[in-house]
């Protein structure tokens, strides 16, 4: 790890000014320090906003529901008002990594979280690193995207932002220019030519809020693992929607460790909206949500397994 | 009167005479229904409270005025000659004190898996290649990634199968074909051809198991310190006393000169024996730069060069009669050792002694690559063989219409096949008889049958033989303080097995002292004498009767003593929980006796004695799994366990049950979820870290009831007791397996059996 | 806003209730400073990555890997580490559970296991056996003592019994 220098900082107000491609913010450190510790990244300057008292809140009103970025995964996780009202949200904080980590990870990093592709954390002059070539794609890629959205075939790892996908959630991020709000599911996009990281935040700008509309009458998240837990996602899927009469309105699902970014799946949606979702009816829209994916060398398996998600998310949804 | 011995010694199916000193006479064995009062019951670790307070000082923890840290450098090429390594830069940075690489190590010849200290010949990824020595690790870091190193790419092989056709790229210029010893081991008895022809089914099995990296919590690694011309070295070892040889002969030292010390150590598995390049660089380093050198490896060193059990693919072909008799076993397997490999596991062992069958043969081999060497790891072998048979096995019954247990129950073999000696204790049949009976064997169905709805249930068993009677050279010495305690002496070492605590309570029952008054020095060449290594599951069978023994002579000496000072018949004496008897009637605590004496000492000594020439001592037992697999998810999950071992006399239930548990919790992780992932093209091993090489949680963790079989096996030696250490994992993959092959009515035959692997099944169902 | 480093900064610590005076690079992890600078080799180096939790250590009574933790993070802010539980030589009763349910058998994951216990019965007095397994979910034991720390939990949370 590189030598840096490292800024306590008491409010967020402070941090902006601080910002710029060779400064990071320092939240749980969770991801940050890994980077680091493997030479991935080198700031300059790290700015400590765990000190940041305003950037650590759970607000539920009428509005919905408000999350400061520094609240914790164990915070989400524990809530009363962010289990009961928006279930899928609590449960993926839930389903990530381990009661320590969650105890430290932060919502704003947690969405932040770079590919944990083993060859962008190896030894690998990869393309997400800058370099000319994705080495997962011609090799081992068992836990890589079956939705090829750039030369980088890297999974979105985090788990809650696919569930905030879901629930339709918005980011609040300040920079130089002031506050601009952005759904999660245009701030997480596949990465380019010129940026090659999983978001489009820009150095100098700090998340500082999620903001969650009134959420829908029921949501689930579904992760799979290849151990009992503490495992990245094999694939998950999160999905929201009111039920009304027996049937469901307003469904959302989103495909997670599929691609480079969640996924909506808008054609199995629309199979389903305000229909009584029979477990046939659930069955075929698993289907049609993997319709466009292609299984890389590897990951065949992910093609059955995010179907069956799909379905049994549905059914469980249902099922209330 | 020591005594000259020769005797046979199996460890880990390797077998050697070796000649032994015995001390004194050989003690008659504690009898299967002899009344011991500490031996056998349950007993807290006597290190428990070092170990959960944070003071047990592990080899990682030692700290020496003046010490500076050592840092391994990996090779990032696979297979390479390094054409210029340039270390100016590294040592330039402040606080670099030394950097060494193969142009100025010294020059020291090493056997088995380095031939120099450090060379310039690449053979897998992750090969060490310098070290950098700094006064701080985060100095030393700093200075490795400074090191620039230029190589000159060879063709690579980084698969075992690829590395067997004819064209392949050899690893080694001297192995043309790429197997250790230039051709397979062959085995054989009886004759299989007229085997088969006898037979009326047959089955046929082709099974692969993985990669396993042993990922002991402490990694490899030594601290060197050098005071005047004796040097200690503190190293996370299995065998103490090994570190002292090897030290002493490769560094030409007398080894009255150097001290080796493992007090504390974060597990071994296997694969933590004496002989690394490590130990010797450390202390080179040391004795140049006078200052304590501390070596250790980190996570992925760890993983990529300490050692690995190696993947195998294996195929079983079994015979049988209709009523279930078999009449022929052919097994073949391959075994990859890396790119250096000193022997070949016994794959084999399971198919040629687990069962009783006279037509055997099989054809193993080890496989070099380019990847990381090899090393023991647990019941190395057999935990993989015992995969492939029990699999055939099954499918066998399957063929036979007969239920997969009665099979077994069927064959269980009357005599060791191997040695042609009758077994010393075979309780196969109590083992399952009690291992059914709590797994609730009559619920397992034809296979297939329990496939409605999410998940799926299916139960499975699988047998478990391995030696673990120990043997000499092995000895031990006890004093007696003049306040009543008493210490034992050894050179053997505790790596969380639980050895010092049954040391202490064997030292406790034969001199009649509380446990509580009883301390056991373990690890340190200086603080007792020779043990031998820990593995094989030999130390409970090779230290316990020397402890006892050196305790007998104790209590002789103490009796003696009595006898004189108060002028009794030396035969009238008992010694129990701490007071002195003359017959029934009291005489005073060993405290007060010694207590008259002043402050003296009185010693004992002992030796464990030879093994029996006309039996086979071995360990058997069965496992018994059920799980359910989830048909969405793929998951596989292991309900319960039932095992029943026989370790002979189980010294401490207690410690016992750890180490089953463990074996069975490392067997669980290779039956579902660890395994080395490698580009072959690149020869890159991805996962050489906990992130990716999944070990089981908590939460993976099923029920397990282990059933105390504890029969003495009083031919094997004078306390009864054999080995837990590697019995527990033999048998956990392979019922594991065979279980899952129940449930899904299809067998995954490739461990481990991941989501992946599974769905892919439910897929093609 | 305080800016510490690149080079060494002195800073304080608390550490089992006993200020700590450091010099430390930024880039130290808290675990580094209290293994090789203060001594406290309790904590345990691992994985150095967040993947096993043998480093377990509290900052201000919540579980954390130290190894992801800056050292100049914890500025006034109160550490327990392993070497903190006992008091006059007596065994903390989670430490006494875990020797009475042999939750242990190399004990290099130990330290880590008993803190994690730790929080989580701070947090949860009196856990279901489902509760101890998720809350200790962050502590891998290579030599598999699982089902002994599950019993030494499930003990040590009786025998404390309720707390208001
Ligand atoms: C072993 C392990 C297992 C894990 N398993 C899972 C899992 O199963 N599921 C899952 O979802 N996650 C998992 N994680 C990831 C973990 O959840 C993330 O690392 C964590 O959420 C990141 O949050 P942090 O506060 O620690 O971020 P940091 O590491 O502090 O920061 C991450 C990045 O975000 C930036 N940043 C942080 N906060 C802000 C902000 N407010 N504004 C702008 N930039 C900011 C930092 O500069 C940095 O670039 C795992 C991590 C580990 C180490
Ligand atoms: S998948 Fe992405 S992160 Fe992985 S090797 Fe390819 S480019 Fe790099
Ligand atoms: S050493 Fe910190 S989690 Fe492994
Ligand atoms: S006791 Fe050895 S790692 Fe847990």
């Amino acid at each position: 790890m590189q030598p840096f220098i490292h800024i306590d900082v008491a409010n967020s107000e402070e941090v902006i000014p601080l910002l710029d491609a060779r400064s990071r913010p320092l939240a749980g450190g969770t991801d940050m320090l890994p980077l680091m510790k493997e030479g991935i990244v080198a700031p300059e300057r790290l700015i400590n906003i765990k000190r940041a008292g305003d950037l650590r809140y759970i607000r539920a009103d009428e509005d919905g529901l408000h999350i400061g970025a520094l609240t914790t995964l164990d915070e989400l996780d524990r809530h009363p008002d962010v289990r009961r009202d928006y279930t899928t949200l609590a449960q993926a904080a839930a389903e990530a990594a381990s009661p320590q980590l969650r105890n430290m990870a932060t919502l704003g990093g947690n969405l932040l979280q770079q590919a944990r592709c083993w060859y962008y954390r190896g030894d690998f002059h990869c393309w997400l690193k800058g370099g000319e070539l994705c080495h997962a794609r011609d090799g081992r890629n068992e836990y890589h995207a079956i939705f090829d959205q750039s030369p980088c075939v890297a999974v979105y790892p985090s788990d809650p932002p696919a569930a905030l996908m879901a629930l339709e959630a918005n980011l609040r991020i300040v920079g130089p220019q002031g506050a601009r709000l952005v759904p999660v599911a245009e701030f997480l996009q596949p990465p380019s030519a010129e940026r090659r990281t999983l978001h489009t935040l820009a150095p100098n700008e700090l998340i500082v809020e999620v903001h969650v509309p009134k959420g829908p009458s029921g949501s689930v998240y579904l992760k799979a693992m290849d151990r009992a837990t503490w495992a990245y996602a094999l694939a998950s899927v999160a999905v929201a929607a009111n039920i009304r009469d027996g049937r469901a309105h307003n469904v959302r699902i989103v495909l997670g460790a599929v691609s480079n970014r969640p996924i909506r799946a808008l054609a199995a949606e629309e199979l389903v909206e305000g229909q009584l979702i029979t477990p046939e009816l659930a069955r075929r829209a698993g289907e049609t949500a993997l319709a466009a994916a292609r299984a890389l060398e590897h990951n065949h398996y992910k093609l059955p397994l995010t179907r069956n998600l799909v379905a049994q998310a549905l059914r469980d949804i249902m099922a209330g | 009167m020591p005594k000259v011995v020769k005797t046979t010694i199996n460890v880990e199916g390797r077998v050697s005479e070796q000649f032994a000193i015995v001390e004194g006479a050989e003690l008659p064995p504690w009898g299967e229904h002899e009344e011991l009062g500490i031996v056998g019951y349950p007993a807290p670790r006597i290190d428990g409270a070092a170990r959960v307070s944070g003071e047990a000082r592990y080899t990682y923890d030692v700290q020496l005025p003046g010490m500076v840290y050592g840092r391994l450098v990996r090779a990032k090429q696979a297979s390479a000659k390094i054409t210029r390594i340039d270390v100016r830069k590294a040592k330039a940075v402040r606080g670099v004190v030394d950097v060494m690489t193969y142009e100025n190590v010294p020059d020291i010849e090493m056997s088995g898996r380095q031939t120099r200290l450090l060379s310039d010949d690449v053979r897998f990824a992750g090969q060490t290649i310098a070290v950098v020595v700094a006064v701080d690790p985060y100095v030393a870091a700093d200075a490795a990634a400074l090191i620039e190193v230029e190589y000159a790419e060879r063709p690579l092989v980084a698969d075992p199968e690829a590395a067997l056709a004819a064209d392949a790229v050899k690893v080694q210029p001297d192995k043309p074909n790429n197997l250790l010893n230039g051709k397979p081991r062959i085995k054989e008895r009886g004759d299989v051809a007229a085997g088969f022809a006898a037979a009326d089914e047959i089955a046929a099995v082709t099974v692969r198991t993985p990669t396993a990296l042993h990922n002991a919590f402490e990694t490899h690694g030594c601290v060197a310190h050098w005071e005047g011309d004796q040097l200690t070295i503190y190293e996370s070892t299995q065998h103490t006393f090994g570190v002292r040889e090897f030290a002493a002969k490769k560094l030409e030292l007398p080894m009255s000169k150097v001290r080796a010390v493992s007090t504390f150590m974060g597990g071994g598995f296997g694969a933590k024996f004496p002989g690394s390049a490590y130990t010797l660089i450390a202390a080179t380093t040391a004795k140049r730069l006078r200052r304590p050198v501390h070596l250790m490896y980190d996570r992925e060193g760890e993983n990529l060069e300490t050692g690995n059990r190696g993947q195998t693919l294996q195929q079983v072909k079994i015979g049988a009669r209709r009523d279930g008799t078999l009449t022929a076993i052919e097994y073949s397997g391959i075994s990859e050792g890396g790119a250096a490999m000193g022997w070949l596991p016994m794959l084999e062992g399971p198919a040629s002694m687990m069962y009783r069958c006279p037509n055997f043969r099989s054809e193993t081999s080890g496989v070099l690559t380019n990847l990381g060497p090899m090393a023991a790891f647990r019941a190395p072998g057999f935990v993989e063989g015992m995969v492939g048979l029990e699999a055939a096995m099954d499918e066998l019954a399957h063929k036979l219409g007969m239920d997969p247990l009665e099979l077994r129950r069927k064959n269980i073999p009357d005599t060791d096949q191997l040695e042609e000696k009758p077994f010393s204790s075979l309780p196969l049949d109590e083992c399952y008889t009690r291992g059914a009976a709590a797994i609730g064997w009559e619920r397992r169905s034809q296979p297939g049958s329990q496939s409605d709805g999410r998940y799926r249930r299916g139960i499975g068993m699988a047998s478990q033989i391995w030696w673990g009677g120990g043997g000499p050279p092995a000895y031990a010495e006890m004093l007696l303080n003049s306040d009543g305690t008493a210490t034992v002496m050894t050179g053997t070492q505790d790596l969380g097995t639980g050895t010092r605590t049954i040391l202490a309570q064997v030292a406790a029952e034969e001199l009649g002292l509380p446990l509580e008054q009883v301390n056991v020095t373990v690890g340190d060449t200086l603080q007792g004498p020779f043990g031998p290594a820990s593995g094989g599951s030999v130390t409970t069978g090779s230290m316990t009767p020397a402890v006892r023994s050196a305790a007998n002579d104790l209590r002789n000496n103490l009796c003696d003593i009595v006898a004189q000072m108060r002028d009794i018949p030396q035969n009238e004496i008992e010694i129990r929980g701490g007071m002195i008897y003359r017959r029934d009637q009291e005489l005073a605590s060993v405290r007060e006796i010694m207590r008259k004496l002043g402050d003296v000492m009185l010693q004992g000594t002992g030796s464990r004695g030879p093994n029996p020439d006309d039996v086979s001592v071995v360990t058997s037992g069965a496992q018994f799994a059920e799980v359910e697999v989830d048909t969405v998810t793929g998951l596989v999950r292991v309900l319960k366990i039932v095992a029943a071992h026989d370790s002979g006399r189980i010294m401490n239930p207690q410690t016992f049950n750890s180490q089953i548990y463990g074996g069975i919790i490392q067997g669980m992780g290779l039956a579902l979820t660890e395994q080395r992932i490698v580009d072959t093209e690149r020869g890159a091993v991805l996962n050489p870290n906990l992130e990716f090489y999944k070990l089981p949680t908590i939460a993976d963790v099923p029920q397990i009831e282990n059933i105390l079989i504890d029969i003495p096996d009083t031919k094997a030696n004078s306390t009864g007791a054999k080995g837990a250490g590697e019995p527990g994992i033999i048998p956990t993959a392979a019922a594991i397996a065979n279980a899952v092959a129940d449930a899904l009515g299809v067998r995954v035959g490739t461990l481990p059996i991941t989501p992946p692997r599974v769905l892919e099944a439910l897929d093609a169902q | 806003m305080i800016e510490h480093g690149p080079h060494k900064t002195a800073i304080t610590l608390e550490v089992n209730g006993l200020p700590q005076f450091v010099d430390v690079e930024p880039r130290r992890t808290l675990l580094d400073t209290l293994r090789i600078d203060l001594g406290l080799t309790g904590a345990k180096l691992v994985c150095n990555m967040g993947n096993c939790g043998a480093c377990t250590v509290l900052v201000d009574g919540v579980a954390v890997y130290s190894c992801l933790t800056l050292a100049v993070e914890c500025e006034g802010k109160a550490i327990t580490t392993i070497e903190g539980l006992a008091q006059d030589g007596v065994l903390h009763p989670l430490q006494q559970a875990f020797v009475q349910h042999d939750a242990l058998q190399c004990g290099f994951c130990t330290p880590g296991q008993v803190l994690a216990a730790h929080a989580l019965l701070a947090r949860n007095p009196q856990p279901t056996e489902a509760e101890v397994v998720a809350g200790m979910a962050g502590n891998l034991c290579r030599c598999g003592a699982y089902r002994g720390i599950i019993e030494a939990v499930l003990s040590a949370a009786q025998q404390t019994g309720p707390q208001q």
